[in-house]
């Protein structure tokens, strides 16, 4: 070898040399930072969370919401399995998105409108969203899903819980609805900047209270929502359900209504295809036994979407299935309202022997106020004005209490305010006096023909049926101030007070039950035909009520007071009283007065109040004296029903005994 | 038989050749495919069907090859250097201009039913090529910069048209290789240090001018990994998840959860080195790159070893291949240098790389098994 080759080979050996050392130090470099990624974990765990979170999801648990009962522990909302089938449309793919979805249609036979929902849900859906394509699936259905799940990659069936409402129709009113929440309401919690809560809402198997009970009571019996942590891959689907950590959700706790279901049941069967309401409250604890608006609406159609369609149905209806008449419908009470201007004229000093010619009609400041019967009901004193509703009566006996002391009296019985039994959208009515006036009409002079109108109840005077019945129980109680309840036990619900003595008149009082008494009990009233004859008797000893049929001898017939009353829907012109009233039978239905019927019962010991309004129940027959017209005959089955079940007698039902297991954790939540 | 024992050298039997061969450096590659079997295993997760087998079957193939042509004369590489140097060109041309477009870049040439990237090929025919033309010089000419004119054209107009297609990877893979063979060659400091600022000023310039937008993507997002967690960054940022939480010792074979768990994505290819950091810590990937760094030195000493300049450099550009291979693949899954997509050699998956690789040591074992042979002389030319 050459020096200079010697040479040569020795650049090629240091340069080699040095190649490996570049080699080596990189291996360094490589090694170092796969220590230091190591280092780095063990001082700030970041990527062990990273990685923990990358691989678990938190599944939410959507909690069993409370089960609401009735009085006697009958289960009105639940919450129970529910079977559904959704996809998950990352998983579909784009292209199959069309043909996945209209296969599952075809297999449950939905429509087209409720495919073009859900592929609109599904394109706007995130990453690992699921969308529902249908829940409340029958087994039969469910089943026909499942066999066909290998031939849709990415659809899914499973059981998930679901509010239900065993009585459909019945409770819907009074209990409401769940839905998912909509974009607003999470808006909204967003906007108050509760994050986690937005993300639990926008969670499909959430609901929440959208009307009734269930709109009131949502924060109390939604309960705790539990999570599951689950293994997911990258496409955020679950690879492993069983082994990551769980919270177990905690069920809300249950409520106790004062409702009675077969009561409640009866009431909406009777009022059946009528636009109506009927209102039952025990007159000594101001329980509601019965609060039904007809005609209702079906719950369980709303929990998992109801159809844009469906809805708009529902909603236009005149009948008007939605609308809580019972809380949220405003009548005039029309006649049912002398029991206020009674018990008024007497605290204002009416005399006991206060009679009055009627001749059909009374002039007031240049101005014929008209009796419904147009020749006039002769002399009437105060019992027989209550029993055949005399205007003209009426009309001076508001005189004599005056608008104030009318005012006052309604105020006291229980018109004019709105009550905290757990339903939202409640409507306060009207009692119309000079304060309201001012407030109305500002400086106009106050009229004072207004007194007559409002002193038979028509005019301004707004009422709901709850309110009429809350004042025909506390005139039947003898003037305590019973409040209504809806919830007899239930999470934040005090326990029942004494009703207080209210400064009312008590020889009002006594006369106006022996006048209503005559309607209802006494021929020639006018709700005789239709309340006359209960067919009950009752146990002088026990006061057990029994259906005729079976009463053994020695009992008594049970007998209930009441009034009636006729709420105007539109002005009667002069012209129109001239040529003769026309009956309501040949009026539109829409123009057809308002039907209104309030009771009490038994007579012997008065323990039931109900009110009753039939929309446009009015007929011909009322005018013409028989006074039965829609209302009465509805009270007559309802006051039957209720007095021979009297579920005030039977034992309630304990949340105690009915969630015994439940009574710990709701406890410590508190 | 009959050439090989008319030259200088001791005539050999094939048994004894065999026994001769590098079976460290065989060992070594063996080690590397068996990993690669392992690690497929797992990313099928725990099924031998498809990948695993096929993995090991392929390198059980190309490694029959690859011994069988070792036995072969060193010389004919060097006879063949040239012409696979611009037999690769020429395919690069054709890419060019006639090629198939996949997943957005021109690599492939399809020629009847076998469709083959010629920039594969490349990466051992510059290192052949450049070895070749050394081999040939006056040594003392080697360091000059007017010798080093053709060398640098023959490194740049394979690594433009690579570039171009466009497989920056493969490009840097080539450019790298080329240069350090000049540089093993000799070629003057005095040269090296402005070509290395001309370099850096280059690169920096051709990221604004000549670089595509999806690779200024990736440089970008190495650069900041978290400004796109979603986008181009998410490979390394749930690569650095997965080996960040592995620990020393690893979540354990199969039980990676990133890997098992689809986070990681490419976990077959480029990312395999990922799933060997999760599954077996700190320790395995240490171990591993241990493999790679024991091949590179037992190559570059095979280098040393070789008398012949040709053999020296062809050598030293393959162990420099394997090493840049293995330092862009692992230094890319640990987010020190950018996503350009090259496999880990032995261990990924494709048989691209590994027929590349293995063509590079089927010429290492050659040459260290005719290391003796320190002239080309009276062989075919």
């Amino acid at each position: 070898m050459t020096t200079a080759k010697r040479d040569l080979h020795s650049v090629f050996n240091r340069r080699a040399l040095l190649i490996s050392g570049g080699g080596t130090v990189a291996m360094g470099a490589i090694v170092s930072r796969l220590a230091y990624l190591q280092a780095e974990n063990l001082v700030t765990d970041t990527y062990t969370e990273e990685a923990r979170d990358n691989r678990f999801d938190q599944r939410i648990i959507a909690p069993p919401r409370g089960i609401l009962y009735d009085r006697f522990g009958e289960k009105l909302a639940v919450t129970s399995p529910d079977y559904r089938v959704f996809i998950i449309p990352e998983q579909v793919g784009v292209k199959n998105l069309e043909p996945t979805i209209r296969r599952v249609a075809e297999i449950l036979g939905l429509g087209e409108d409720v495919i073009q929902r859900r592929l609109r849900d599904a394109r706007a859906a995130k990453r690992s969203d699921i969308v529902i394509i249908r829940a409340g699936l029958r087994w039969d259905e469910f089943s026909a899903v499942n066999v066909r799940l290998p031939e849709l990659p990415g659809v899914r069936a499973d059981a998930s819980s679901i509010r239900r409402y065993p009585y459909d129709i019945a409770f819907a009113h009074p209990i409401g609805y769940v839905q998912k929440p909509n974009q607003r309401e999470i808006d909204a919690v967003i906007a108050e900047g509760d994050e986690r809560r937005a993300v639990y809402l926008k969670n499909p198997d959430v609901r929440v209270g959208k009307a009734g009970l269930e709109a009131y009571l949502e924060k109390q019996i939604h309960g705790e929502a539990g999570w599951r942590m689950v293994e997911v891959n990258a496409a955020g689907r679950v690879i492993d359900e069983v082994g990551g950590e769980t919270r177990e959700p905690v069920p809300g706790p249950g409520v106790v209504l004062s409702i009675d279901a077969e009561c409640q049941r009866g009431a909406m069967e009777r009022m059946a295809g009528m636009s109506a309401s009927c209102v039952v409250i025990d007159v000594v604890t101001g329980d509601l036994v019965v609060m039904a608006s007809s005609p209702g609406f079906n719950p369980n159609e709303f929990v998992n979407g109801i159809s844009p369609a469906r809805f708009k149905e529902l909603n236009e209806d005149q009948y008007k299935p939605l609308f809580h008449k019972s809380v949220t419908g405003a009548y005039k009470p029309g006649s049912t309202f002398k029991i206020c201007t009674g018990i008024a004229a007497v605290t204002g000093g009416l005399p006991e022997n206060f009679r009055v010619n009627c001749p059909g009609y009374y002039t007031f400041g240049g101005r014929a106020f008209h009796c419904w019967r147009r020749g006039g009901h002769g002399t009437v004193g105060f019992h027989d004005a209550l029993k055949q509703s005399c205007n003209v009566f009426f009309y001076q006996a508001g005189l004599h209490a005056g608008q104030q002391r009318i005012a006052d009296t309604a105020r006291m019985l229980g018109l004019g305010q709105k009550y905290d039994i757990g339903v939202p959208s409640m409507v306060p009515g009207i009692v119309p006096d000079e304060a309201w006036w001012k407030s109305k009409r500002g400086a106009e002079p106050f009229p004072p023909g207004m007194i007559l109108n409002t002193a038979i109840g028509q005019g301004d005077l707004l009422t709901t049926p709850l309110q009429l019945a809350v004042m025909m129980a506390r005139v039947a109680n003898g003037g305590k101030e019973v409040m209504p309840r809806l919830v007899r036990e239930g999470p934040g619900v005090a326990p029942l007070k004494e009703a207080r003595q209210l400064p009312l008149s008590q020889d009002g009082i006594r006369r106006v039950l022996d006048g209503i008494f005559g309607v209802a009990s006494e021929p020639g009233g006018t709700a005789y035909r239709s309340m006359g004859n209960l067919e009950l008797w009752y146990d002088p000893a026990t006061n057990k009520v029994v259906d005729a049929a079976t009463a053994p001898p020695g009992y008594k017939q049970v007998q209930v007071g009441g009034k009636t009353g006729t709420a105007q829907v539109r002005v009667i012109t002069a012209a129109e009283r001239g040529s003769g009233v026309k009956g309501n039978q040949n009026l539109p239905w829409k123009l057809r007065d308002h039907s209104l019927f309030v009771c009490h019962g038994p007579v012997h010991n008065p323990r039931y109040a109900c009110a009753i309004v039939v929309e446009h129940g009015g007929t011909l027959e009322q005018y013409l004296g028989g006074g039965s017209a829609a209302a009465a005959p509805i009270a007559r089955d309802v006051m039957r029903l209720v007095l021979l079940r009297d579920p005030s007698a039977m034992p309630a039902a304990k949340i105690a005994e009915l969630e015994p297991h439940l009574r710990g954790p709701a406890k410590g939540r508190a | 038989m009959s050439i090989s024992s008319s030259l200088q050298g001791r005539p050999r039997g094939t048994s004894e050749k065999l026994s001769r061969l590098n079976w460290a450096i065989i060992t070594l590659l063996c080690a590397l495919a068996v990993t690669g079997v392992i690690m497929h295993f797992s990313v099928a997760e725990g099924s031998w069907a498809g990948r695993p087998l096929s993995h090991g079957g392929r390198f059980a193939v190309v490694l029959a090859i690859v011994i069988g042509v070792a036995l072969l004369d060193a010389r004919i590489w060097m006879a063949a250097a040239y012409p696979v140097y611009f037999g690769a060109l020429a395919l690069l041309v054709g890419v060019e201009l006639f090629g198939e477009t996949r997943m957005g870049a021109t690599r492939w040439l399809s020629l009847g039913p076998v469709s083959l990237q010629p920039s594969e090929i490349m990466k051992i025919g510059i290192v052949l090529a450049l070895a070749r033309y050394y081999h040939n010089i006056d040594p003392r000419n080697a360091g000059s910069l007017l010798w080093s004119i053709p060398p640098l054209l023959m490194i740049a107009a394979p690594v433009a048209l690579v570039m171009h297609q466009p497989d920056l990877g493969t490009s840097m893979l080539i450019a790298a290789a080329g240069v350090g063979i000049m540089f093993l060659a000799g070629l003057r400091w005095r040269y090296i240090v402005p070509a290395g600022i001309a370099a850096v000023g280059g690169a920096i310039a051709a990221y604004f001018f000549v670089l595509q937008q999806y690779q200024r993507d990736r440089i970008n997002t190495f650069l900041n990994p978290e400004a796109d967690p979603l986008g181009t960054g998410y490979h390394v940022a749930q690569s650095k998840i997965a080996i960040g939480s592995a620990g020393l010792f690893g979540k354990g074979y199969l039980q990676g959860t990133q890997s098992q768990g689809d986070f990681l994505p490419e976990k077959h290819t480029d990312f395999i080195f990922t799933m060997i950091g999760e599954e077996f810590g700190l320790i395995g990937a240490v171990a591993v790159l241990g493999l790679y760094f024991a091949l590179f030195i037992l190559t570059m000493a095979v280098s040393a070893r070789a008398r012949t300049m040709f053999g020296r450099l062809a050598a030293a550009g393959i162990a420099l291949t394997l090493a840049l291979y293995v330092f862009i693949n692992t230094s890319m899954v640990i987010g020190l240098v950018p996503v350009v997509g090259i496999p880990l050699p032995l261990i990924s998956f494709g048989g691209t790389a590994m027929l590349t690789l293995m063509t590079g040591y089927a010429i290492v074992l050659s040459i260290d098994l005719h290391r003796d042979q320190s002239s080309t002389r009276g062989f075919l030319w």
